[in-house]
């Protein structure tokens, strides 16, 4: 199932690499010739179920567009990561919260006195 | 013994745990040495709090059957199965009962309410991060997303990711590098989204009891030492260091509202570089701690 997600993430870069134009089924296939043209509609569908995706139909031809673009989507993801406090909690864990300037002199003079760490001399 | 004596000790206890107690612990340094085992006095106070609420309650509600706690809460469960759970009770049984109920079915409540919401909020994050990272090629088993603000952090899960930030690997160096993403291979390991649970649970209703107020905050840094530990067991502490004092002075947007936490970061650099970081005797006496604490209301309530 994991090589399913690949391919959906995939078949949204192509989708995001066409500025917004919509693209056919063949247009996209064609552009990942790994996989067959079949493959590549059926992921197309499950995007559109997703609401990923969005089909127009002129002329009997199908095309297909990204509902948001792609900073739209790291927006969101980013705003999930450096969100407020209360929302970060439920969702993950951060690394290192942003220090006040103040404290970053300070932090970086306590690097700066080891001995012997290579590391600390570079900021 | 009078089960309102009880009822009483048991009060007395949950107003010690919850806010003299937790304000102690709130403040203790030797907390840093053994961040493990001070999580699991918090949610021992937690548990303890809870039980001896709930005790209380049930003390009052069942004296009446002067029977002891035991043979009290027995006939008051046969009553209930018998279909006449109301019946000689009077209104210190009654609230009694109310007390011990009403914490229990909030308890019930508000943690299935956040379980849920935090799963669903989780579902959505890791369906974004399907479409948007990439597995890392150099990196085993860590995510990595093309955006220059310098983040790295672990979506806790059955299966948890890490995620590294295009911005991030810039600015590290490659032991640096490797040290964050150990770090949050040890929050994922040590399941510290599951251990956050509870405390997540603790919201704005709850903030004028001191421990709700206190012991998300708390756990929440001590878990980021706990994932310091684990990562400099296996990478040079200074690395971690520098690594985290890089990420947290990064001049990057966005940056707002996040300075509040930043007493943990100043901490954890002064941890990293000092040379006691871990103690096994003060984890050792953490645990008793947390042993006395779960095992005093249920002293209380079987003695009697």
């Amino acid at each position: 199932m994991a090589g399913l997600g690949e391919l959906e993430r995939r078949v949204m870069d192509v989708l995001w690499g066409s500025m917004g134009i919509p693209m056919t089924g063949r247009q996209v296939a064609d552009q990942l010739p790994d996989r067959a043209y079949t493959t590549i509609l059926t992921i197309l569908e499950r995007l559109r179920r997703k609401n990923l995706v969005e089909r127009t139909t002129d002329e009997k031809v199908h095309r297909f567009a990204a509902t948001a673009s792609r900073e739209t989507y790291m927006a969101e993801l980013m705003v999930e990561a450096f969100g407020s406090a209360q929302d970060r909690q439920a969702v993950l864990v951060r690394f290192a919260e942003v220090v006040s300037p103040e404290e970053a002199v300070v932090l970086r003079q306590a690097l700066a006195d080891l001995p012997d760490d290579p590391s600390g001399k570079r900021r | 013994m009078n089960l309102y004596v009880d009822a009483g000790i048991l009060s007395a206890l949950v107003v010690v745990l919850v806010w003299p107690f937790s304000t102690w612990l709130a403040r203790a340094d030797w907390v840093t040495r053994a961040p493990r085992s001070a999580v699991a006095l918090w949610h021992s106070l937690g548990i303890s709090a809870t039980l001896a609420t709930i005790g209380a309650g049930l003390c009052v509600a069942t004296e009446r059957f002067h029977a002891g706690f035991v043979g009290g809460v027995g006939e008051l469960g046969e009553g209930i199965a018998g279909g006449h759970p109301l019946q000689g009770l009077g209104l210190p049984d009654a609230l009694g009962l109310t007390l011990a109920a009403d914490v229990g079915v909030v308890l019930v409540s508000v943690v299935g309410f956040v379980v849920v919401r935090t799963v669903l909020a989780r579902a959505r994050h890791r369906r974004l991060l399907n479409l948007l990272a990439t597995p890392s090629r150099n990196r085993k088993g860590a995510l990595t997303i093309d955006h220059p603000s310098p983040v790295a952090y672990c979506l806790p899960g059955i299966r948890p990711r890490i995620v590294i930030s295009s911005g991030t690997m810039r600015l590290l160096d490659q032991a640096e590098l490797a040290a964050v993403i150990e770090h949050e291979r040890g929050h994922a390991h040590e399941r510290h989204g599951l251990v956050m649970l509870p405390m997540t649970s603790l919201t704005e209703p709850f903030r004028w009891i001191p421990y709700a107020r206190l012991a998300p905050r708390a756990v929440a840094g001590l878990l980021e030492m706990a994932a310091d530990d684990h990562a400099a067991r296996r990478h040079a502490p200074s690395s971690l260091a520098s690594a985290l004092v890089a990420l947290s002075t990064s001049s990057a947007p966005p940056r707002c509202a996040f300075a509040a936490a930043s007493h943990g970061v100043n901490a954890r650099v002064h941890r990293l570089l000092g040379s006691d970081r871990s103690s096994k005797t003060v984890a050792a006496a953490a645990g008793f701690l947390c042993t006395v604490a779960v095992a005093a209301p249920l002293a209380v309530l079987l003695s009697s």
